[in-house]
C-alpha cells in the first residue's frame, strides 16, 4: 500500500475493484465501515455482488477480466469533464512530459505501440522515450497543449473508451458507468479525496499490472497520491506476503526490491553501473540512485568480513540469472513438468492446490526424485502420490515432511499490507516435534554447509562464506538455537566503522562503530555499513547504548487525528506512514486539504538536525527537503522515480506505457472490441498458436496447457476467490473444524438464470470443467450473479473458491481445488497466474 | 355372604383403586412441585430431576390404573336413567338434611358422574403428559398438550378432595369398600337397592 | 450491576462470522459435520454447540442484483423471559446480575420446555436433553470482559455496555427505536435496524406464546385456589350438612 489500512477512514470516496475486503479482510474491513460512518461513499465493482457490495453505497457488475476498459471510461470521463486536480497534475506528475513523436499508441496502430515484435513478442522500447532539453531533462509543456506531451497523448489514447464501447466489453449498464465516474470523480477536488482497495482481482490477469496502473493514473489525475484517504492500496492475501517480497523471496529480486543479478553482470561496479538510475534534474531526488550503498550493505551483512573491496565484496557469491532467464512460478513448474528439476521445497505452500493449471502441478511434482513439504499439516503436495487419479506405485518421488510451528509458538516479525512490521512473541513452545522455520533452515544450512566442507563440491563458496550469526553457536560452529532478534538486527544493520558525514564541515559522526544502524540513509557503499535489507533500516535501532526494536513498539498516540499512530510498531521506509506525501502539499508545503494535513511546512521553527529555518510537521516527510518552490533545495515528490514525478505514461512496463484493454487468455468473445490484437501481445505463451484464433493447435506446447477462447465447449466465464471462512488453499483452516462446519464444500455460483437454463436447483452436484480439469462443487443459484450483456450477446459468469482439496477431509468430502480449472499463463509483467477470467462448463453431476 | 356382609368390590378393584390413588398423590404433589419451584420437595425426590423421573413413571402407573378402572365399570357407569336424572335434581340428597334419592344401582349417580370426569380428565391428563414427556420437540402439540395437561390438574385437584370427602366424611361407610371390599347389606340395600336387587339378596 | 446489552447493528456486519468461531472457541463447543446445501449460512441452525450463527438473507432491491443482510441469530436475553416462566425446575434458567439468562445444566430435568416458552425458538438440547444456548459469556462478564462475540467482532456490528448507554448510543447515531427496546420487559439483545424488522426475518411483536401466557396467568393460581377451594367447600359443608344420614336415622333425629 501507499497508504496504509488505517488510513482508510479518512476516505470521502472508497472505490473497491479487485478485492472483497469484508470476506477476505474482515477485521481491516472496520476501516472501510468506519470511513462510511464519517460519510464516505463506498462503492464496489466485481463481477459479483460481494459481501462487501452488501455494504456499498454502490454497486456495479462488470465481466471478468474487462478492468482497463472500466477505468479507461472513466480516465476519459475525468479529462472529458475536467475533473481532474490541475495544479497537481502539471506539477507533479509527467502529464507536461513531451514524448518522442514517434512514438505510436494502440488507437493508431491498432491494438499494439510503436516498437512491437511479433515474432518475439517484445517491444522494442526506443520510442516510448521523452524529448530531452540541452541538460538531459525531459522538455516540459505545462500549457498541456503540445499534441506531444503526456496529456494530450492520454487523452487521444483513451478517446477510444467511450461509455458505448466500455459497456458493450465489461457488461456494465452506461447509468452505472457514469454513477462510478461522477462519485469518484469528485475527489478531483483538492479538499476531496479517494481510495482504491484492490487485491488479487486485479493482479492475476494477463492485464494485471496495467490493471493497476490504470488506477494510478487515475489516482494522479484527482490528485489522490500522497493525501491521507487516498493511495493506492493493495489488500495483500497472506499476514506476511509483504515481508516475503521486501524480503526478496521472488526470483527476480533481492532483500530490498534489488534486482537479482543476471550472469552477464560480471562485477558488483557493472550491477550497480547498471541498475543505478540516473537523473540531470537536481529537483529530482532519484532515491534508487543510492542502489550501489544498498548493494554493497547487503554483501556486508551476508558475507560478513569475507566480504571486502579487494573480492568486490563477495559479488562473486551472489546466484546469478541466466540472461532472460524466467524463474517464475508458471516456468517453474513447467520445468519441473518437463523433468528439469531432482528436488523441490514446498516451504509454507501447497502448490498442488494453490497453483494454477493444479493438474499440471500434481504431474510435475511426480517427476521429483525428491521433495520436502514443510508445512504445519500434510497436504495435497506432500502427499500428491497418494492423490485421486495417481497410481501411487508409478511414484519415484521420495517425499519428506517437515512439521512447521505455528506463528504463535516463535518469535518474529510480521509486515502487513500497511508496510507495518509488527513484532511477535513467541507465546506458548511448538507442539510435538514442530519447529519455526528458521530453526529448520538452521539445521538445513549446517549439515549443507558440512558436505560442502567435507566434500568440496562445484561452488563451495556461497555456502561457506555466509557468516550466519544467528545466535549462540557451539563447539561445532552450530547456531543452537536460532535468535530471530539476532536476525531482525542483521536485517536493520550495523555501523562497522565509525561512519562520519563528509558533507559538512566539521565532519559530522552519523553513526558508531558495532551500533545498529539508524536508518538508510546513513548507509555507505564502500564497506564500512551492513544492512541485510535497506528499506527495513531504522527497524531495530540504538540509541547512544539503549537498543530499540522498533517493530515492538506499542504506542496508540495520534496526534493528528488521521490514524497514523506513528509510535504503533514500524513501518517501511523510515517509519514513513505514507509514501509521496510530499504530494499532498502545494508548492509552498502548505496541504492541498488542511482538514487532512499528512504533512506540513513550518517555515518558523528550526531543523535541529540542520539548524536551518524550516521544518516539516506531521507524518514523515518523503524526502526532508524544503517545498518544491524553494529554488535551490526543493525536491520534486516522487522520489522513487528518476525524474521525480508521477508516471503517467509509464514506458518501463513490458505491455506499453498507457494501460490498454486485451482479452483475457480464455474469453468469451471471438475479438477484442478495443482493436485486432485480442489477448495482451507481450504474454509468454505456453501453449504455441497460431494467428488470431486461438483453438487448440496442432503444434507446439504440452496437452496439459491447452486453452480454449470462444469455444463452445466451455460458454461460461469463470472466476476463482476466497472466503472468510477458510484461508487461500485450505491447509490450515480445513483442519479447524469450527471452520469446516460453517464452509464444508467446495461451490459454485450460479446466477438463477444460468440455473434455469440448466435445470440447476440450490444443492445439486454439478461437475465443472476447463480445458485442463474437472471439479464438482455444490450449486449456489443466486442473484448475486447476474448474466452480462457483452457486445450484443448474453454471457454468463460463475465463481468458485479455491480453499478446497481432496486430502482433507479424508473422506474427500470437501471436494478439489478449482485451479484443476485453470489456465498455464500469467501476467506480461510479473507471471502471476490469469486465475481470475477463464471458460468453463457446467452440467449437473 | 356370612356375617351379613355383600361383597362390593373384588381384591383386583382395591389395588388397583389404591394404585390409582397413590400414583395421583405422587403427581399432584411433585406436579406442584413443578409448577411453583417447591424446592423443599428436594428433601423427598432428592432432585427435580428424580422428581421428573417419579412424575414421569407414577404417571405410567396412572395411566394403567386408569385404564383398568375405565373398563372395570363399564357398562354401567355410563348407562342414565330417570332415577339418574332425579337424582342430580335432587343435589344427590346432599343439599337437605332429609335425604330422599331414588333407588341406586352398584354404582350411584354421583359415583357415575365422577367416572364421566376421571375418563375424560384423566385421559387428557395422561395422553398431554406422555407428549409434554416423549415429543416435547413438537411445539404445536405442546401447547395443547401444555393446556389439557395443566386445565386437567387444576380440574383433578377441585374434584379429588371433593372425591375423597364424599368417600369418607360424608358418606359414612364408604371408605371400607376400597380398604375390605365389603359392605353390610343392610347399608347396601339403603344405598344400592337397585344393585342388591339385580344381585337377588 | 446495571443491566448489560449487546446491541447487533445488521447495517454494520459483514457476514465473517467470527462470531460464530469465537463463541465456540470460549465455550469450547465442538463442530459437526455438516454438508453445503446451496448457501453460505452453516450449520444450517442452531444446535446445542452453536449459540450464535448469523442469518444470510436476500431479498429484492430496486438499484442492485439483491439486497444482501447478515442478521446475527441468538439468545436475546428477555426480561420477561419464556424460558424461565415455563421451566419446571428452579434453577435451572435464573438470570444473572447483568440480566442474562444463564443456564445451569445439573439443575435442568432434560424436559425440553423451554422452547415452547421461547419467543425465538432459542433453546436447543444436548445429547443429555440438557438446554443449551448462549448465556451472554456471563463468565467472561464477571471477570469484566466484554461476550467473545462481541470482542471478535471487528466492525462493531455486536457493541456491548450497558444497556441505557448503548440504546443512548444507537439514537444519536440515528436509529429512533430499537427493536426489543420495550417487548418483552425490554431484551437484553437489541437490534439496530434500518428497516421493519420482517425485513430482516424477524418477528414485529415478538411475544411469550399465548398458551403459556394463559397458563402462567390463570391457570397456575387455579390450582392452588382449586385446591383449597375444594377442600373449603368440603369443610363448610360438613359444618352445614353433615355426613348423609339415611331414612330411620332422619327419622330417629326428628
Amino acid at each position: 500500500m501507499t497508504n496504509h489500512w488505517i488510513d482508510v477512514k479518512n476516505a470521502d470516496v472508497i472505490l473497491v475493484m479487485g478485492a472483497n475486503p469484508a470476506e477476505n479482510h474482515p477485521i481491516a474491513m472496520k476501516w472501510v465501515m468506519k470511513a462510511k460512518e464519517n460519510g464516505a461513499k463506498l462503492i464496489v465493482v466485481d463481477p459479483r455482488f460481494t459481501r462487501t457490495a452488501a455494504k456499498a453505497d454502490l454497486y456495479a457488475p462488470l465481466r471478468s477480466g474487462t478492468d482497463i476498459a472500466f477505468l479507461g471510461g472513466m480516465i476519459k470521463y475525468i479529462i472529458d469533464n475536467k475533473l481532474y486536480f490541475k495544479d497537481y497534475v502539471v506539477n507533479y506528475t509527467n502529464a507536461v512530459f513531451l514524448v518522442n513523436p514517434e512514438y505510436k499508441g494502440p488507437g493508431e496502430l491498432n491494438g499494439i505501440f510503436s516498437g512491437y515484435d511479433e515474432k518475439a513478442r517484445k517491444y522494442d522500447k526506443k520510442t516510448w522515450a521523452y524529448q530531452m532539453d540541452e541538460n538531459g531533462i525531459p522538455k516540459k509543456d505545462p500549457t498541456l497543449k503540445d499534441p506531444n506531451c503526456v496529456f494530450r497523448l492520454l487523452k487521444k489514447h483513451y478517446s477510444r473508451y467511450t461509455l458505448d464501447k466500455v459497456s458493450d466489453i465489461t457488461g456494465t449498464p452506461k447509468e452505472k458507468l457514469v454513477e462510478v465516474y461522477e462519485i469518484y470523480a469528485s475527489t478531483g477536488k483538492p479538499d476531496r479525496v479517494g481510495t482504491e482497495l484492490y487485491a488479487m482481482g486485479w493482479t492475476q490477469h494477463t492485464v494485471g499490472t496495467q490493471n493497476i496502473r490504470t488506477m494510478s493514473v487515475i489516482q494522479l489525475l484527482l490528485g489522490n497520491m500522497g493525501m491521507a484517504g487516498g493511495g493506492i492500496n493493495a489488500l495483500r492475501g497472506e499476514s506476511n506476503v509483504q515481508g516475503s517480497t521486501d524480503h526478496g523471496l521472488l526470483f527476480h529480486i533481492l532483500p530490498g526490491y534489488l534486482p537479482s543479478p543476471t550472469a552477464s553482470i560480471v562485477d558488483l561496479k557493472a550491477y550497480i553501473e547498471k541498475h543505478t538510475p540516473k537523473t540531470k534534474d537536481p529537483k529530482s531526488v532519484n532515491w534508487w540512485g543510492n542502489r550501489g550503498k544498498y548493494i554493497t550493505s547487503y554483501l556486508k551483512a551476508i558475507y560478513g568480513d569475507n566480504a571486502a573491496k579487494e573480492n568486490d565484496f563477495g559479488y562473486a557469491w551472489l546466484p546469478k540469472l541466466d540472461e532472460g532467464m524466467n524463474g517464475s512460478w508458471l516456468v517453474l513448474f513447467d520445468q519441473m513438468f518437463k523433468g528439469k528439476f531432482e528436488g523441490f521445497f514446498a516451504w509454507g505452500q501447497n502448490p498442488a492446490c494453490s497453483g494454477a493449471n493444479a493438474g499440471k502441478v500434481r504431474k510435475a511434482l511426480a517427476n521429483l526424485k525428491w521433495m520436502v513439504n514443510v508445512n504445519l499439516f500434510d497436504n495435497e503436495t506432500g502427499s500428491f502420490w497418494k492423490g485421486p487419479d495417481v497410481n501411487s506405485n508409478d511414484i519415484q518421488t521420495e517425499v519428506f515432511q517437515l512439521p512447521a510451528c505455528s506463528s504463535v509458538e516463535k518469535d518474529g516479525s510480521i509486515t502487513n499490507s500497511s508496510r507495518l512490521a509488527q513484532w511477535r512473541d513467541k507465546t506458548i513452545e511448538p507442539i510435538g516435534e514442530s519447529k519455526p522455520d528458521y530453526e529448520i533452515m538452521n539445521e538445513l544450512y549446517y549439515r549443507v554447509k558440512k558436505l560442502y566442507q567435507k566434500g568440496g563440491g562445484k561452488f563451495p563458496a556461497p555456502i561457506l562464506k555466509l557468516t550466519w550469526d544467528y545466535g549462540e553457536k557451539g563447539p561445532d560452529g552450530k547456531v543452537k538455537k536460532v535468535d530471530a532478534h539476532s536476525v531482525a538486527k542483521e536485517i536493520n544493520g550495523y555501523y562497522l566503522e565509525d561512519i562520519f558525514d563528509k558533507k559538512v564541515e566539521p565532519p559530522k559522526q552519523i553513526g558508531k562503530k558495532s551500533s545498529l544502524c539508524t536508518n538508510f540513509v546513513t548507509l555507505q557503499a564502500d564497506g564500512t555499513t551492513s544492512c541485510g535489507n535497506w528499506i527495513f533500516s531504522g527497524s531495530y535501532t540504538q540509541k547512544e547504548d539503549k537498543i530499540i526494536n522498533m517493530m515492538a513498539r506499542r504506542d496508540k498516540d495520534d496526534p493528528t487525528g488521521l490514524g497514523l499512530y506513528s509510535k504503533w510498531a514500524w513501518c517501511w521506509p523510515v517509519n514513513r506512514r505514507i509514501i509521496y506525501n510530499r504530494a499532498s502539499v502545494d508548492l509552498q508545503g502548505s496541504p492541498w486539504d488542511p482538514k487532512r494535513a499528512v504533512i506540513k511546512w513550518n517555515p518558523a521553527k528550526e531543523d535541529p538536525n540542520t539548524k536551518k529555518l524550516g521544518v516539516w510537521e506531521g507524518d514523515v516527510p518523503d524526502g526532508p527537503a524544503p517545498p518544491m518552490a524553494d529554488e535551490k533545495a526543493g525536491k520534486y515528490p516522487f522520489i522513487m522515480r528518476p525524474d521525480g514525478m508521477g508516471a503517467i505514461f509509464g514506458p518501463g512496463l513490458a505491455d506499453g506505457p498507457f494501460p490498454e484493454h486485451y482479452e483475457p487468455l480464455e474469453c468469451p468473445l471471438q475479438e477484442n472490441l478495443m482493436s485486432k490484437h485480442r489477448v495482451n501481445p507481450t504474454i509468454k505463451l505456453f501453449y504455441a498458436t497460431a494467428g488470431p484464433h486461438e483453438k487448440a493447435a496442432e503444434k507446439g506446447g504440452l496437452p496439459e496447457d491447452i486453452f480454449y477462447s470462444c469455444d463452445m465447449r466451455y460458454p461460461y466465464v469463470a472466476t476463482t476467490y476466497r472466503v472468510s471462512e477458510h484461508w487461500q488453499s485450505g491447509v490450515l483452516t480445513r483442519h479447524q473444524p469450527w471452520q469446516l462446519e460453517m464452509m464444508p464444500q467446495q461451490f459454485v455460483e450460479i446466477s438463477k438464470e444460468l440455473a434455469a437454463e440448466k435445470g440447476i436447483r440450490s444443492g445439486d452436484k454439478i461437475a465443472v470443467s476447463s480445458g485442463r480439469g474437472k471439479v464438482w462443487a455444490i450449486a449456489w443459484v443466486t442473484d448475486r450473479f447476474k448474466p452480462f450483456h457483452v457486445a450484443g450477446s448474453t454471457v454468463h459468469q460463475v465463481g468458485l473458491p479455491w480453499c478446497f482439496g481432496w486430502q482433507y477431509p479424508e473422506d474427500g468430502s470437501g471436494g478439489d481445488s478449482s485451479n484443476l480449472l485453470t489456465p498455464t499463463i500469467g501476467d506480461a509483467n510479473t507471471m502471476i497466474p490469469e486465475t481470475k477470467a477463464f471458460m468453463v462448463n457446467l452440467e449437473k453431476a | 355372604m356370612s356375617n351379613n356382609m355383600v361383597k362390593k368390590a373384588n381384591a383386583f378393584e382395591i389395588m388397583n383403586h389404591w394404585a390409582l390413588a397413590i400414583s395421583f398423590f405422587i403427581l399432584v404433589i411433585s406436579g406442584f412441585g413443578f409448577l411453583f419451584h417447591l424446592e423443599q420437595l428436594n428433601s423427598v425426590f432428592g432432585s427435580f430431576s428424580q422428581m421428573r423421573d417419579i412424575h414421569n413413571w407414577a404417571g405410567v402407573v396412572f395411566a394403567v390404573s386408569l385404564f383398568f378402572t375405565i373398563f372395570n365399570y363399564l357398562p354401567l357407569a355410563l348407562s342414565i336413567s330417570g332415577d339418574d336424572i332425579t337424582w342430580i335434581f335432587k343435589g344427590g340428597g346432599y343439599f337437605s338434611k332429609k335425604a330422599a334419592v331414588p333407588p341406586q344401582d352398584r354404582l350411584n349417580t354421583g359415583q357415575k358422574l365422577f367416572y364421566i370426569f376421571i375418563l375424560l380428565a384423566g385421559m387428557a391428563i395422561s395422553a398431554s403428559g406422555f407428549v409434554i414427556w416423549l415429543m416435547p420437540e413438537v411445539k404445536k402439540w405442546i401447547y395443547l398438550s401444555f393446556l389439557a395437561h395443566n386445565i386437567g390438574f387444576d380440574l383433578m385437584v377441585i374434584a379429588i378432595p371433593l372425591h375423597i370427602y364424599l368417600g369418607t366424611l360424608a358418606n359414612p361407610g364408604t371408605f371400607r369398600i376400597m380398604v375390605y371390599g365389603t359392605v353390610p347389606i343392610e347399608w347396601a340395600k339403603k344405598r344400592h337397592a337397585k344393585w342388591v336387587q339385580k344381585m337377588g339378596i | 450491576m446495571t443491566r448489560k446489552s449487546l446491541i447487533i447493528s445488521p447495517e454494520l456486519c459483514i457476514g465473517c462470522r467470527g462470531c460464530q468461531t469465537a463463541c465456540k472457541g470460549w465455550n469450547q463447543l465442538p463442530a459437526t459435520k455438516t454438508v453445503n446445501k446451496g448457501t453460505a449460512e452453516n450449520p444450517p441452525d442452531l444446535t446445542p454447540n452453536l449459540y450464535n450463527k448469523i442469518r444470510y438473507v436476500e431479498i429484492p432491491s430496486a438499484s442492485n442484483p439483491v439486497r444482501w443482510l447478515f442478521v446475527s441469530q441468538r439468545c436475546m436475553h428477555c426480561d420477561d423471559a419464556g424460558c424461565m416462566k415455563i421451566c419446571p425446575a428452579p434453577g435451572a434458567l435464573f438470570k444473572t446480575e447483568e440480566g442474562a439468562v444463564a443456564f445451569n445444566k445439573d439443575k435442568c430435568i432434560g424436559c425440553k420446555l423451554c422452547v415452547s416458552g421461547c419467543p425465538f425458538n432459542i433453546p436447543r438440547y444436548d445429547e443429555k436433553d440438557k438446554i443449551s444456548k448462549c448465556h451472554l459469556c456471563s463468565d467472561r462478564i464477571a471477570e469484566g470482559l466484554a461476550p467473545a462475540c462481541a470482542k471478535t467482532c471487528p466492525t462493531g456490528a455486536i457493541a456491548y455496555g450497558d444497556r441505557d448507554t448503548m440504546i443512548g448510543k444507537a439514537q444519536s447515531a440515528g436509529y429512533q427505536k430499537l427493536y426489543g427496546e420495550a417487548d418483552l420487559g425490554g431484551l437484553g439483545i437489541l437490534y439496530a435496524f434500518k428497516d421493519a424488522p420482517r425485513v430482516y426475518g424477524m418477528d414485529e411483536h415478538p411475544a411469550i406464546p399465548e398458551a403459556v401466557v394463559f397458563w402462567h396467568k390463570t391457570l397456575k393460581p387455579l390450582a392452588y385456589w382449586g385446591l383449597g377451594g375444594a377442600v373449603a367447600v368440603s369443610l363448610l359443608h360438613y359444618i352445614a350438612f353433615g355426613s348423609k344420614k339415611d331414612e330411620e336415622e332422619v327419622k330417629k333425629d326428628e
